[in-house]
């Protein structure tokens, strides 16, 4: 009896070390994990943090002097107060449209019975497959017939287009699995197919809604060479493209750069930290059904 | 009649973004491709001066990268489906041939007469003109100078190099007697990009050679050298990834004997706050190769109107207005700018605002343009390939490699003839 | 009803078609047209059927980009599986600071790339960057031109990619993590398996589903990538980051050489589309497979 004891009670001991060391092993690798995908981000800060001075230093110094100068520049000579302005439209704009367009789509494509919805499907994601280059030219020419270069629109509308299948695919996939009891009791209550998609529906789908939203909402304000192409007004350049603007004509001022990468990207940072539970619910709950 | 809706929702959004610009009466919205200036308030001047000499129009600058194929991608996009919404754009010295050949850039021959041009240095006229007629203005020019650090050269008695040859040997002794391992004898830029044809056209050219011809024994001499007393020998190891920053910032922290580079690095190297060699740096003329004379590579900017503008004589007074003296002096004085027109260099406010112009004026007499080709950027791409690669390798079969590429870049001006 | 709920469902589609038609399929047949031409400023346009695929076929220079643009698939792909396993991993387990380590985590995936590869660009320089400061500290003679060097470069290339995507490829994992129950695991656990013979034995068999769309997702993308190049490397040094879309880029835009671009992006979607078909029989279908069609 007291054997048994002993040596179970010696197990329980041995798989508690490994759990402890489990732990510590754990620990340690995801602390490594965030230095390693933060820091990137946190030396560009620091730069950017830097004085001029300290910015050709060899070696480059570790600790900033907290000099605030290439922020002064960069949102006073170089205006990126107006270039974050446009990115928030734009992305906003796209994200709105593009989340609409692709639910009313998603619809009929995972509920009603419609012929060659595969085909369609197919086609839709046939289409986002093709390299951004080729489509530049296509695109340009209709923007400029249609007087929309350097405009909202001629960039909200091209997004959309290429975020659209992504959307769709996202949305009809969550709208299949949400069970037809839903639908059968709305149609009893007497509601047509109009109103069951907006009443019923979307608030049931909003996880794959907010996903959707997010990865249109991120494609779209991180978008660089469609922008560079068609806004060359500075009043509606969005940020990637006046970031892509600061390598000066003969040096590159790193200090501005990094002023500038900052604050392209503290916005959504921000949104990552804020909607980190929404992100990772909706990207792993509904979409992907494998 | 679901599409209907759609179309017509379209054209709503269409139309809301259209809208006719001027009513009568309203001025003339001119617009302008240029790059973002490193000084806005040198540009915002020059349009202020300019709107408040011709009320009847008013610019609009499109602003672009500063990168030279960056805004090229730009402009071109433009240009090619003739996007009347352009009007005047900055051209590369490289791009007029390209432009004027597509049928993108207006000729100016009527606006820009033989006497006014003879007011410019003649590289920068050469670099506008494609078959007998002129396709911009010359804005800015640009050439490539030796930068050298007076104080290690007088501390060991010698005097900036004439020759290549002397350049090297001058590095190598000044390097052993130094013993810093810091220090390293040459810095250029030698990146796989246009800088590097400008950096290697200067020994090409300097030999007698033609870029046109990499296969020809000058050329080949001329690669051969840069590669093995050059970058394999006295200068940094990253001098392959080196455009103008990275070159500048060896320099000025220090870590080089000689720089190859631009005007522009004048002021930087000699402010203080900037440069840790300010008050220790000359510029002279880059070294030829014995029984030759030396050769700068011609850079700077011209300004262009575009064919289908529909508001040509407005731009072509945009561009004048400028190019003329007394914008060339603004810009040299503001931005530092090197003006295309030589009298400038003597106006006593350009020089004490820039007193190396003064050395100057002779480089920017003699600098020779790059390849006039329309298809210079697939030319240059060819170039950039082989020059990088031979230089890379220090074995490199030079030879082989030459002789590709000349074949390539006949090929490539075969189909130029060949309309058919 | 199948009359009435038909004409609805084209109402509902019929915006997103339109632009996607407008936009994407036009600009593609298009684009398809031009690569059957000779089509650049300086010559008449013209026909010239398979010509330029013909080109394509013996030009060195697309073979060298067609191989590079595979290895950086072929790697990039593989490390962001393995390093997104890992990140899903960590993101499963409970932490108290589980929300600032999915946080810390995700934020390389928010980031623009432009931002990216400008980033990565600092710190790969070879007078100030961060790599030569962590590996050689204040020896700045032995500082490393990171992205003067084919393989280093390409390197840097290629873990710029994975730093940025594994935290997406990470959450596309994390559903498959948390789809497998509790139960198996306490099952093994009991039964004395350790978290090695765990993990092979029930997790990733079970995350396999997850790693297939991953891998469709990824291969797809990496066989695109454009804006990392451009803004980083511009194929240098020599055509060593050089990718095909790049080429196809650099043939269009630099070169006006339209047509003969048009097919290299022709080509780049072949690759795309075999590889998704490849896939998409293996996975995709199952998707469909449910609702009775």
């Amino acid at each position: 009896m007291s054997g048994r004891q002993d040596l179970s009670s010696r197990q329980d001991h041995r798989r508690a070390e490994q759990v402890d060391l489990g732990r510590w092993a754990t620990g340690l690798l995801i602390a490594l994990a965030v230095l390693v995908s933060l820091g990137p981000f946190l030396w560009i800060l620091v730069t950017s943090l830097k004085s001029p001075a300290q910015i050709g230093a060899r070696p480059p110094a570790w600790l900033p002097e907290l000099d605030l100068s290439f922020y002064r520049a960069v949102f006073g000579q170089h205006d990126f107060g107006r270039y974050a302005l446009n990115s928030a439209i734009v992305a906003t704009a796209t994200t709105l449209v593009a989340v609409l367009f692709g639910a009313l789509a998603a619809y009929p494509l995972a509920r009603l019975r419609m012929p060659g919805r595969r085909w369609l499907l197919g086609l839709v994601l046939g289409a986002s497959m093709f390299p951004q280059i080729a489509i530049v030219g296509g695109v340009y020419r209709l923007l400029m017939r249609a007087g929309l270069l350097n405009t909202y629109p001629g960039l909200v509308l091209p997004y959309t287009a290429l975020t659209l299948p992504l959307a769709i695919w996202i949305l009809a996939s969550f709208f299949r699995e949400i069970p037809r009891d839903l639908e059968d009791a709305a149609r009893v209550d007497g509601c047509g197919p109009a109103t069951t998609l907006f009443k019923v529906f979307l608030p049931v789908a909003a996880p794959a809604v907010a996903t959707a939203a997010i990865l249109v909402f991120v494609y779209a304000w991180n978008e660089f060479f469609f922008a560079l192409l068609i806004m060359t007004d500075p009043a509606r350049q969005t940020l990637p493209v006046g970031v892509a603007q600061f390598p000066g004509e003969h040096e590159v001022p790193w200090g501005d750069l990094a002023a500038a990468a900052v604050v392209a990207t503290l916005p959504l940072v921000a949104l990552v930290l804020i909607l980190q539970r929404r992100i990772v619910s909706g990207l792993t709950a509904g979409a992907i059904k494998g | 009649m679901v599409f209907a809706l759609a179309s017509l929702g379209l054209a709503l959004l269409t139309a809301g973004c259209v809208g006719d610009q001027r009513d009568a009466g309203a001025p003339i919205v001119l617009r302008v491709a240029v790059w973002k200036a490193n000084n806005p308030e040198a540009w915002n001047e020059a349009l202020a001066r300019f709107h408040a000499a011709h009320p009847g129009i008013r610019v609009q600058l499109d602003i672009g990268p500063n990168s030279s194929t960056q805004l090229h991608d730009l402009i071109t996009q433009k240009l090619r489906n003739r996007d009347a919404s352009l009007d005047a754009f900055l051209m590369d010295v490289v791009w007029p041939a390209e432009f004027a050949a597509a049928g993108w850039a207006l000729a100016l021959d009527e606006w820009f007469a033989p006497e006014q041009r003879a007011a410019f240095f003649p590289g920068t006229i050469e670099a506008v003109s494609y078959q007998g007629h002129v396709y911009g203005i010359p804005f800015n020019t640009d050439s490539g100078l030796l930068y050298y650090r007076s104080d290690l050269l007088a501390d060991h008695g010698l005097s900036p190099p004439a020759t290549w040859p002397e350049l090297t040997s001058q590095a190598r002794r000044i390097l052993a007697q130094q013993g810093d391992p810091r220090l390293t004898g040459y810095s250029g830029q030698l990146r796989k990009y246009e800088g590097l044809v400008c950096n290697l056209l200067e020994f090409v050219a300097a030999n007698g050679g033609d870029l046109l011809e990499p296969a020809a024994p000058p050329a080949i001499a001329a690669v051969a050298f840069a590669r093995d007393s050059i970058v394999h020998a006295i200068a940094p190891r990253g001098i392959l990834t080196y455009d103008e920053q990275e070159s500048l910032d060896l320099f000025r922290s220090g870590g080089a004997i000689f720089l190859r580079s631009w005007p522009y690095a004048w002021t930087i190297l000699q402010d203080p706050a900037q440069s840790q060699v300010a008050g220790r740096v000359g510029i002279a003329a880059l070294p030829a190769f014995p029984g030759g004379r030396p050769a700068a590579a011609l850079g700077g900017w011209s300004f262009g109107v575009h064919s289908a503008s529909r508001h040509v004589r407005e731009a072509v007074a945009f561009i004048t207005f400028m190019t003329g003296p007394e914008m060339q002096t603004h810009f040299a004085i503001q931005a530092g700018k090197a003006p295309a027109r030589r009298g400038i260099f003597r106006d006593p406010g350009v020089l004490a605002a820039n007193p190396h112009f003064a050395d100057l004026l002779a480089v920017f007499e003699t600098a020779r343009p790059r390849p006039r080709t329309p298809i210079y950027p697939r030319i240059s791409h060819i170039l950039q390939r082989y020059l990088h690669e031979a230089l890379s390798d220090p074995d490199s079969p030079l030879e082989r490699l030459a002789r590709d590429t000349q074949a390539e870049i006949e090929r490539e001006l075969a189909t130029l003839r060949s309309a058919g | 009803m199948d009359h009435r709920q038909r004409r609805f469902g084209c109402l509902l589609m019929s915006p997103a078609l339109v632009l996607i038609v407008l936009f994407l399929v036009l600009p593609i047949v298009l684009s398809v047209i031009t690569s059957l031409q000779i089509d650049n400023p300086f010559v008449p346009r013209r026909f010239i059927g398979l010509g330029n695929y013909a080109r394509l076929l013996s030009d060195e220079v697309a073979r060298g980009t067609l191989g590079f643009t595979l290895l950086f698939v072929g790697a990039s792909v593989a490390l962001e599986l393995v390093a997104g396993i890992a990140l899903a991993l960590m993101m499963h387990q409970s932490l108290r600071a589980r929300g600032l380590v999915r946080a810390a985590i995700l934020i390389p995936w928010a980031i623009p790339t432009v931002v990216t590869a400008v980033m990565w660009k600092y710190m790969c320089n070879d007078q100030y960057g961060l790599f030569n400061l962590l590996l050689y500290g204040g020896r700045i003679e032995f500082y490393q031109a990171w992205l003067a060097q084919p393989t280093t470069a390409r390197l840097a290339i290629i873990l710029a990619d994975v730093w940025k995507t594994a935290p997406f490829v990470a959450l596309l994992l994390l559903a498959g993590l948390q789809a497998v129950p509790d139960e198996l695991h306490e099952a093994a656990r009991i039964d004395g398996a350790g978290p090695g013979r765990r993990f092979f034995g029930i997790t990733l068999p079970l995350l396999r589903p997850a790693i297939l769309i991953a891998l469709l997702f990824r291969t797809m993308d990496a066989l695109r990538v454009f804006d990392l190049v451009y803004v980083m490397t511009q194929g240098a040094p020599g055509d060593a980051t050089n990718v095909l879309q790049f080429y196809g880029y650099q043939k269009t835009f630099p070169e006006q050489q339209y047509g003969y671009g048009a097919a290299v992006s022709v080509v780049v979607f072949l690759l795309i589309a075999i590889l998704g078909l490849m896939a998409v029989r293996g996975v995709g279908t199952r998707l469909f497979a449910r609702e009775g069609e």
